[in-house]
Protein backbone atom coordinates (compact mmCIF):
# COMPACT_ATOMS: atom_id res chain seq x y z
CA UNK A 1 0.00 0.00 0.00
CA UNK A 2 1.02 3.75 -0.16
CA UNK A 3 -0.08 6.13 1.77
CA UNK A 4 0.06 9.60 0.19
CA UNK A 5 -0.18 12.69 2.44
CA UNK A 6 -1.51 16.03 1.13
CA UNK A 7 0.49 19.30 2.20
CA UNK A 8 -2.00 20.62 4.50
CA UNK A 9 -1.96 17.16 6.52
CA UNK A 10 -1.13 17.92 9.55
CA UNK A 11 0.87 14.77 9.53
CA UNK A 12 3.03 16.16 6.29
CA UNK A 13 4.51 19.18 8.52
CA UNK A 14 5.72 17.11 11.12
CA UNK A 15 8.45 15.18 9.35
CA UNK A 16 6.19 12.09 9.23
CA UNK A 17 7.55 9.83 6.23
CA UNK A 18 5.35 10.19 3.19
CA UNK A 19 5.11 8.76 -0.04
CA UNK A 20 6.41 5.65 1.20
CA UNK A 21 5.42 2.68 -0.09
CA UNK A 22 4.81 0.16 2.43
CA UNK A 23 6.19 -2.93 1.88
CA UNK A 24 4.18 -5.82 1.49
CA UNK A 25 5.60 -7.88 4.21
CA UNK A 26 4.43 -4.84 6.77
CA UNK A 27 0.64 -6.05 7.73
CA UNK A 28 -1.66 -3.66 7.18
CA UNK A 29 -2.62 -3.67 11.21
CA UNK A 30 1.00 -2.15 11.77
CA UNK A 31 0.58 0.75 9.06
CA UNK A 32 -0.33 3.45 11.51
CA UNK A 33 2.72 2.65 13.72
CA UNK A 34 5.41 2.38 10.50
CA UNK A 35 4.33 5.67 9.60
CA UNK A 36 5.82 7.09 12.50
CA UNK A 37 9.57 7.99 11.99
CA UNK A 38 11.05 6.54 14.54
CA UNK A 39 9.76 2.79 13.71
CA UNK A 40 9.06 2.40 10.01
CA UNK A 41 9.30 -0.85 8.21
CA UNK A 42 12.85 -1.44 9.59
CA UNK A 43 11.97 -1.35 13.01
CA UNK A 44 8.41 -3.12 12.30
CA UNK A 45 10.58 -5.98 11.16
CA UNK A 46 12.75 -5.56 13.99
CA UNK A 47 9.76 -6.25 16.41
CA UNK A 48 8.50 -8.97 14.88
CA UNK A 49 11.77 -10.60 15.60
CA UNK A 50 11.82 -10.05 18.86
CA UNK A 51 11.45 -12.09 21.68
CA UNK A 52 10.45 -10.13 24.85
CA UNK A 53 10.01 -11.75 28.61
CA UNK A 54 6.72 -10.40 30.87
CA UNK A 55 7.76 -10.80 34.27
CA UNK A 56 4.54 -10.57 36.01
CA UNK A 57 1.38 -10.24 34.48
CA UNK A 58 -1.07 -7.84 36.85
CA UNK A 59 -2.04 -4.33 35.91
CA UNK A 60 1.71 -2.85 34.98
CA UNK A 61 2.15 -6.54 33.07
CA UNK A 62 -1.26 -6.17 31.33
CA UNK A 63 -0.56 -2.92 29.85
CA UNK A 64 2.65 -3.41 28.34
CA UNK A 65 1.58 -7.20 27.31
CA UNK A 66 -1.21 -5.37 25.20
CA UNK A 67 0.53 -2.48 24.04
CA UNK A 68 3.36 -4.85 22.98
CA UNK A 69 1.53 -7.55 21.32
CA UNK A 70 -0.33 -4.97 19.80
CA UNK A 71 2.66 -3.58 18.44
CA UNK A 72 3.48 -6.38 16.71
CA UNK A 73 6.48 -7.98 18.69
CA UNK A 74 7.16 -11.39 17.32
CA UNK A 75 7.14 -13.44 21.14
CA UNK A 76 5.84 -12.57 24.72
CA UNK A 77 6.56 -14.55 27.15
CA UNK A 78 4.06 -13.93 30.10
CA UNK A 79 5.36 -15.32 33.54
CA UNK A 80 2.89 -15.23 36.05
CA UNK A 81 2.33 -17.03 38.90
CA UNK A 82 -1.28 -15.67 40.19
CA UNK A 83 -4.89 -16.38 39.02
CA UNK A 84 -7.55 -13.33 38.16
CA UNK A 85 -9.11 -12.08 40.64
CA UNK A 86 -12.69 -9.57 40.93
CA UNK A 87 -10.48 -6.77 42.67
CA UNK A 88 -7.89 -7.17 39.84
CA UNK A 89 -10.13 -5.63 37.14
CA UNK A 90 -10.15 -1.95 38.38
CA UNK A 91 -6.90 -2.01 36.74
CA UNK A 92 -5.68 -4.82 34.73
CA UNK A 93 -6.71 -4.62 30.97
CA UNK A 94 -6.04 -7.92 30.07
CA UNK A 95 -8.58 -9.84 32.23
CA UNK A 96 -12.41 -10.15 32.33
CA UNK A 97 -15.27 -10.91 34.92
CA UNK A 98 -15.13 -14.49 33.42
CA UNK A 99 -11.60 -14.58 33.82
CA UNK A 100 -12.36 -13.78 37.54
CA UNK A 101 -15.02 -16.35 37.69
CA UNK A 102 -13.19 -18.77 36.27
CA UNK A 103 -9.79 -17.94 38.59
CA UNK A 104 -8.16 -18.24 35.46
CA UNK A 105 -4.26 -18.10 35.73
CA UNK A 106 -3.21 -14.75 34.89
CA UNK A 107 -0.78 -16.00 32.42
CA UNK A 108 -3.26 -17.86 30.25
CA UNK A 109 -6.12 -15.23 30.60
CA UNK A 110 -3.69 -12.76 29.04
CA UNK A 111 -2.91 -15.10 25.82
CA UNK A 112 -6.64 -15.92 25.70
CA UNK A 113 -7.26 -11.97 25.56
CA UNK A 114 -3.83 -11.23 22.96
CA UNK A 115 -5.16 -14.10 20.71
CA UNK A 116 -8.27 -12.50 20.15
CA UNK A 117 -6.79 -8.87 19.06
CA UNK A 118 -3.34 -10.17 17.90
CA UNK A 119 -3.41 -13.94 16.50
CA UNK A 120 -0.13 -13.24 14.31
CA UNK A 121 1.98 -13.04 17.16
CA UNK A 122 3.27 -16.05 19.43
CA UNK A 123 2.55 -15.74 23.24
CA UNK A 124 4.34 -18.02 25.83
CA UNK A 125 2.11 -17.86 28.71
CA UNK A 126 4.32 -19.42 32.46
CA UNK A 127 2.19 -20.03 34.77
CA UNK A 128 4.86 -20.07 37.26
CA UNK A 129 6.51 -18.03 40.06
CA UNK A 130 9.84 -16.76 38.89
CA UNK A 131 12.54 -18.41 41.27
CA UNK A 132 16.30 -18.90 41.02
CA UNK A 133 15.97 -22.55 40.51
CA UNK A 134 14.11 -21.53 37.25
CA UNK A 135 15.16 -18.07 35.91
CA UNK A 136 17.68 -19.13 33.46
CA UNK A 137 14.88 -21.32 32.00
CA UNK A 138 12.25 -19.16 31.67
CA UNK A 139 14.17 -15.88 30.53
CA UNK A 140 16.40 -17.45 28.43
CA UNK A 141 16.96 -16.46 24.60
CA UNK A 142 14.98 -13.29 24.85
CA UNK A 143 15.84 -9.96 23.95
CA UNK A 144 14.65 -7.69 26.77
CA UNK A 145 12.93 -8.14 30.16
CA UNK A 146 9.69 -6.35 31.41
CA UNK A 147 8.85 -6.17 34.92
CA UNK A 148 5.30 -6.26 35.44
CA UNK A 149 5.81 -7.59 39.01
CA UNK A 150 4.65 -6.48 42.41
CA UNK A 151 7.68 -7.45 44.16
CA UNK A 152 11.26 -6.07 44.84
CA UNK A 153 12.47 -9.89 45.62
CA UNK A 154 11.82 -10.92 42.00
CA UNK A 155 13.24 -7.59 40.64
CA UNK A 156 16.29 -8.44 42.25
CA UNK A 157 16.59 -11.56 40.84
CA UNK A 158 15.72 -10.03 37.90
CA UNK A 159 17.99 -7.35 38.36
CA UNK A 160 20.78 -9.97 39.19
CA UNK A 161 20.20 -12.18 36.51
CA UNK A 162 19.94 -9.67 33.51
CA UNK A 163 23.36 -7.48 34.76
CA UNK A 164 25.11 -11.22 34.79
CA UNK A 165 23.77 -11.85 31.12
CA UNK A 166 24.49 -8.67 29.67
CA UNK A 167 20.90 -8.33 29.44
CA UNK A 168 18.70 -4.81 29.01
CA UNK A 169 15.42 -4.72 31.14
CA UNK A 170 12.71 -1.93 32.68
CA UNK A 171 11.87 -1.75 36.00
CA UNK A 172 8.55 0.04 36.37
CA UNK A 173 6.08 0.02 39.66
CA UNK A 174 3.03 2.16 41.03
CA UNK A 175 1.41 2.88 44.29
CA UNK A 176 -1.20 5.54 44.75
CA UNK A 177 -1.52 7.71 42.14
CA UNK A 178 2.60 7.15 41.87
CA UNK A 179 4.60 5.30 39.55
CA UNK A 180 8.59 5.04 39.39
CA UNK A 181 10.50 3.53 35.99
CA UNK A 182 13.67 2.86 35.10
CA UNK A 183 15.79 1.38 32.09
CA UNK A 184 18.78 -0.65 32.67
CA UNK A 185 21.24 -1.64 30.44
CA UNK A 186 23.90 -3.19 31.97
CA UNK A 187 27.35 -1.75 32.02
CA UNK A 188 26.03 1.54 30.46
CA UNK A 189 23.23 2.96 33.07
CA UNK A 190 22.74 2.47 36.27
CA UNK A 191 21.25 -0.80 37.64
CA UNK A 192 18.11 -1.87 40.15
CA UNK A 193 20.68 -2.07 42.96
CA UNK A 194 22.49 1.14 42.28
CA UNK A 195 19.82 2.49 42.87
CA UNK A 196 18.33 1.16 45.73
CA UNK A 197 21.12 -0.86 47.15
CA UNK A 198 18.03 -3.20 49.16
CA UNK A 199 14.43 -3.74 48.90
CA UNK A 200 12.02 -2.10 51.77
CA UNK A 201 11.05 -3.80 54.75
CA UNK A 202 8.22 -3.29 55.08
CA UNK A 203 7.57 0.41 56.50
CA UNK A 204 6.80 2.06 52.79
CA UNK A 205 3.20 2.05 51.31
CA UNK A 206 1.93 -0.87 49.49
CA UNK A 207 -1.09 -1.14 47.20
CA UNK A 208 -2.96 -2.62 50.42
CA UNK A 209 -2.03 0.79 52.26
CA UNK A 210 -2.38 3.45 49.72
CA UNK A 211 -4.08 1.96 47.31
CA UNK A 212 -3.81 2.04 43.13
CA UNK A 213 -5.07 4.16 40.41
CA UNK A 214 -5.67 2.81 37.40
CA UNK A 215 -4.43 5.85 35.45
CA UNK A 216 -1.54 5.73 37.70
CA UNK A 217 -0.08 2.56 36.77
CA UNK A 218 -1.28 2.41 33.00
CA UNK A 219 0.89 5.35 32.77
CA UNK A 220 3.89 4.08 33.96
CA UNK A 221 3.06 0.93 31.93
CA UNK A 222 2.94 3.03 28.96
CA UNK A 223 5.83 4.69 29.29
CA UNK A 224 7.82 0.95 30.10
CA UNK A 225 6.46 -0.15 26.50
CA UNK A 226 7.48 3.25 24.55
CA UNK A 227 11.18 2.40 26.01
CA UNK A 228 11.01 -1.15 25.32
CA UNK A 229 9.85 -0.14 21.63
CA UNK A 230 12.83 1.93 21.36
CA UNK A 231 15.33 -0.55 22.41
CA UNK A 232 14.08 -3.06 20.28
CA UNK A 233 14.02 -1.06 17.17
CA UNK A 234 17.55 0.16 18.07
CA UNK A 235 16.59 4.02 18.83
CA UNK A 236 19.57 3.38 21.87
CA UNK A 237 19.64 7.18 21.63
CA UNK A 238 16.51 7.81 22.86
CA UNK A 239 16.38 5.75 25.45
CA UNK A 240 15.97 7.73 28.65
CA UNK A 241 18.51 7.23 31.19
CA UNK A 242 17.04 8.51 34.26
CA UNK A 243 15.05 7.33 37.09
CA UNK A 244 11.47 8.63 36.05
CA UNK A 245 8.87 9.05 38.48
CA UNK A 246 5.62 10.78 38.02
CA UNK A 247 2.34 11.29 40.36
CA UNK A 248 -0.95 11.68 37.93
CA UNK A 249 -2.68 12.75 41.23
CA UNK A 250 -0.55 15.37 42.88
CA UNK A 251 0.46 16.57 38.58
CA UNK A 252 4.23 15.89 39.84
CA UNK A 253 7.22 14.71 37.64
CA UNK A 254 10.96 14.41 39.05
CA UNK A 255 14.15 12.47 36.84
CA UNK A 256 17.03 11.10 38.56
CA UNK A 257 20.18 11.06 36.85
CA UNK A 258 20.77 7.35 36.47
CA UNK A 259 23.40 6.92 33.43
CA UNK A 260 25.98 5.67 34.98
CA UNK A 261 26.43 2.17 37.09
CA UNK A 262 27.19 3.20 40.70
CA UNK A 263 30.59 2.71 42.25
CA UNK A 264 31.03 -0.43 44.24
CA UNK A 265 27.73 -1.68 43.23
CA UNK A 266 26.78 -5.04 44.79
CA UNK A 267 25.43 -6.03 41.22
CA UNK A 268 27.11 -4.58 38.62
CA UNK A 269 29.78 -3.18 40.07
CA UNK A 270 31.25 -6.64 42.21
CA UNK A 271 29.37 -9.29 40.45
CA UNK A 272 28.10 -10.38 43.57
CA UNK A 273 25.06 -12.08 42.78
CA UNK A 274 23.23 -12.66 45.80
CA UNK A 275 19.59 -13.15 44.33
CA UNK A 276 20.56 -15.41 41.92
CA UNK A 277 22.44 -17.85 44.34
CA UNK A 278 18.72 -17.60 46.90
CA UNK A 279 20.18 -16.16 49.62
CA UNK A 280 18.02 -15.34 52.48
CA UNK A 281 14.97 -15.41 49.93
CA UNK A 282 11.52 -15.48 52.59
CA UNK A 283 8.03 -16.74 51.69
CA UNK A 284 6.45 -13.97 50.05
CA UNK A 285 4.04 -11.57 51.25
CA UNK A 286 1.97 -10.31 47.85
CA UNK A 287 1.31 -7.16 47.47
CA UNK A 288 -2.61 -6.07 48.05
CA UNK A 289 -3.51 -9.51 49.58
CA UNK A 290 -3.56 -10.74 52.97
CA UNK A 291 -1.68 -14.02 51.92
CA UNK A 292 1.45 -16.29 51.64
CA UNK A 293 2.78 -18.06 49.02
CA UNK A 294 4.53 -21.24 49.61
CA UNK A 295 7.14 -22.01 47.27
CA UNK A 296 6.56 -25.69 46.80
CA UNK A 297 7.10 -26.60 42.86
CA UNK A 298 7.58 -30.55 42.98
CA UNK A 299 4.34 -31.67 44.63
CA UNK A 300 2.15 -32.80 42.06
CA UNK A 301 -1.24 -32.40 42.52
CA UNK A 302 -4.65 -34.11 41.46
CA UNK A 303 -6.93 -31.86 41.75
CA UNK A 304 -9.72 -34.70 41.21
CA UNK A 305 -8.45 -36.96 44.69
CA UNK A 306 -7.47 -33.53 46.76
CA UNK A 307 -10.89 -32.40 45.89
CA UNK A 308 -12.92 -35.16 47.44
CA UNK A 309 -10.36 -34.92 50.05
CA UNK A 310 -11.16 -31.46 50.84
CA UNK A 311 -14.85 -31.20 50.75
CA UNK A 312 -15.68 -32.44 54.42
CA UNK A 313 -13.47 -29.81 55.61
CA UNK A 314 -14.76 -26.37 53.63
CA UNK A 315 -15.48 -25.32 50.13
CA UNK A 316 -13.47 -26.74 47.31
CA UNK A 317 -13.72 -26.35 43.57
CA UNK A 318 -11.16 -26.57 40.45
CA UNK A 319 -10.47 -26.39 36.93
CA UNK A 320 -7.32 -27.46 35.01
CA UNK A 321 -5.04 -24.60 36.06
CA UNK A 322 -5.68 -24.08 39.69
CA UNK A 323 -8.01 -25.50 43.05
CA UNK A 324 -9.69 -23.22 45.34
CA UNK A 325 -10.30 -24.36 48.98
CA UNK A 326 -12.24 -22.02 51.22
CA UNK A 327 -11.99 -22.63 55.28
CA UNK A 328 -12.71 -19.52 57.41
CA UNK A 329 -10.85 -17.37 57.59
CA UNK A 330 -8.61 -18.97 55.29
CA UNK A 331 -8.60 -19.12 51.48
CA UNK A 332 -6.03 -21.77 49.74
CA UNK A 333 -5.43 -22.00 46.44
CA UNK A 334 -3.19 -24.78 44.64
CA UNK A 335 -0.88 -25.20 41.32
CA UNK A 336 -0.85 -28.43 39.90
CA UNK A 337 2.76 -28.21 41.03
CA UNK A 338 2.21 -28.03 44.23
CA UNK A 339 2.60 -24.38 44.94
CA UNK A 340 0.27 -22.65 46.84
CA UNK A 341 -1.47 -19.07 47.88
CA UNK A 342 -2.74 -18.95 51.61
CA UNK A 343 -5.16 -15.85 51.96
CA UNK A 344 -6.06 -14.95 55.67
CA UNK A 345 -2.57 -14.68 57.18
CA UNK A 346 0.47 -13.38 56.65
CA UNK A 347 2.62 -15.76 59.07
CA UNK A 348 4.18 -17.97 57.38
CA UNK A 349 3.95 -20.65 60.19
CA UNK A 350 -0.14 -20.80 59.98
CA UNK A 351 0.55 -21.16 56.30
CA UNK A 352 3.05 -23.79 56.23
CA UNK A 353 0.52 -25.53 59.13
CA UNK A 354 -2.34 -25.66 56.55
CA UNK A 355 -1.01 -26.60 54.01
CA UNK A 356 1.08 -29.27 56.13
CA UNK A 357 -3.14 -30.45 56.98
CA UNK A 358 -4.59 -30.08 53.94
CA UNK A 359 -1.89 -30.80 51.02
CA UNK A 360 0.53 -32.51 52.59
CA UNK A 361 4.32 -32.14 54.48
CA UNK B 1 19.52 28.59 55.99
CA UNK B 2 16.57 27.30 53.88
CA UNK B 3 16.74 24.19 52.54
CA UNK B 4 13.21 22.83 50.25
CA UNK B 5 12.47 19.01 51.32
CA UNK B 6 9.97 17.69 48.32
CA UNK B 7 8.21 14.82 49.59
CA UNK B 8 6.65 11.81 47.29
CA UNK B 9 3.40 11.63 47.17
CA UNK B 10 3.58 8.03 48.75
CA UNK B 11 5.20 9.78 52.27
CA UNK B 12 2.84 12.77 52.18
CA UNK B 13 0.19 10.96 54.38
CA UNK B 14 3.19 11.53 57.19
CA UNK B 15 3.10 15.10 56.18
CA UNK B 16 -0.16 16.16 56.45
CA UNK B 17 -0.54 15.80 52.46
CA UNK B 18 2.50 18.66 52.27
CA UNK B 19 4.51 18.89 49.28
CA UNK B 20 7.17 20.51 50.03
CA UNK B 21 8.86 21.32 53.79
CA UNK B 22 11.51 24.06 54.31
CA UNK B 23 13.94 22.74 56.86
CA UNK B 24 16.95 23.66 58.38
CA UNK B 25 20.17 21.59 59.35
CA UNK B 26 23.84 21.75 58.42
CA UNK B 27 23.73 18.51 57.73
CA UNK B 28 21.84 15.40 56.24
CA UNK B 29 21.51 14.13 59.83
CA UNK B 30 20.31 17.98 61.27
CA UNK B 31 18.15 18.02 58.14
CA UNK B 32 16.39 14.93 59.02
CA UNK B 33 15.76 15.76 62.49
CA UNK B 34 14.19 19.00 61.54
CA UNK B 35 12.24 17.45 59.32
CA UNK B 36 10.85 14.71 62.03
CA UNK B 37 10.59 17.71 64.55
CA UNK B 38 8.39 19.21 62.02
CA UNK B 39 6.40 15.51 60.90
CA UNK B 40 7.21 13.12 63.44
CA UNK B 41 5.60 10.11 61.90
CA UNK B 42 7.63 10.32 58.85
CA UNK B 43 10.94 9.80 60.59
CA UNK B 44 10.51 5.68 60.98
CA UNK B 45 9.99 5.59 57.04
CA UNK B 46 13.39 7.65 56.00
CA UNK B 47 15.74 6.13 58.73
CA UNK B 48 16.27 2.85 60.54
CA UNK B 49 16.66 2.51 64.41
CA UNK B 50 20.24 3.82 64.48
CA UNK B 51 19.21 6.87 62.79
CA UNK B 52 20.74 5.87 59.23
CA UNK B 53 18.13 6.28 55.96
CA UNK B 54 17.06 3.20 55.16
CA UNK B 55 18.45 1.64 52.13
CA UNK B 56 15.39 1.77 50.00
CA UNK B 57 15.35 6.06 50.62
CA UNK B 58 17.10 7.92 48.23
CA UNK B 59 17.74 11.57 48.88
CA UNK B 60 18.50 13.66 46.08
CA UNK B 61 20.36 16.74 46.51
CA UNK B 62 20.18 19.09 43.70
CA UNK B 63 19.25 16.28 41.77
CA UNK B 64 22.87 14.39 42.58
CA UNK B 65 22.23 11.59 44.97
CA UNK B 66 23.50 12.26 48.77
CA UNK B 67 25.90 8.97 48.64
CA UNK B 68 28.04 10.87 45.99
CA UNK B 69 28.08 13.60 48.05
CA UNK B 70 29.81 12.60 51.31
CA UNK B 71 26.52 11.29 52.67
CA UNK B 72 26.14 12.50 56.13
CA UNK B 73 29.33 14.51 55.94
CA UNK B 74 27.71 16.44 52.85
CA UNK B 75 27.34 20.32 54.64
CA UNK B 76 24.17 21.87 53.25
CA UNK B 77 24.21 24.97 51.17
CA UNK B 78 21.32 27.97 51.52
CA UNK B 79 19.16 27.36 48.33
CA UNK B 80 19.92 23.24 48.52
CA UNK B 81 16.85 21.51 47.51
CA UNK B 82 16.36 18.07 48.40
CA UNK B 83 14.12 15.22 46.48
CA UNK B 84 13.22 12.11 48.19
CA UNK B 85 13.12 8.64 46.26
CA UNK B 86 11.35 5.62 48.09
CA UNK B 87 11.69 2.41 46.04
CA UNK B 88 7.79 1.31 45.78
CA UNK B 89 6.79 -2.22 44.74
CA UNK B 90 3.37 -2.27 43.61
CA UNK B 91 2.16 -3.08 39.94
Amino acid sequence: MTRILAENDSLYNKGYSVLQPMPHDIPERYSRQVLFQGIGAEGQQKLAQARVAIVGCGATGSAVAALLARSGVGTLRIIDRDYVELSNLQRQTLFDESDAAESLPKAIAAAHRIAAFNSEIVVEPKVADLVPANVGELLADTHLILDGTDNFETRYLVNDYAVKHSRAWIYAAAVGSYGVTLNVLPGQTACLACIFPDSPTGMVETCETAGILNSAVNLIASIEATEALKFLVGAHDQIRKTLLSCDVWHNDRAEIAASHPREGCRACGKRDFVHLAGEGRPHITLCGRNSVQIHEQHRPIDFVELSARLQPHGTVRHNDFVLKFWREPHEITLFPDGRAIIKGTTDTAVARSLYARFVGS
Amino acid sequence: MKITVEIPSALRRFTDGTAKIECEGADLPGLLNDLGTKHPSITQHLRDESGKVRKFINIYINDEDVRFLGGDAYQFRDGDQVLIVPSIAGG
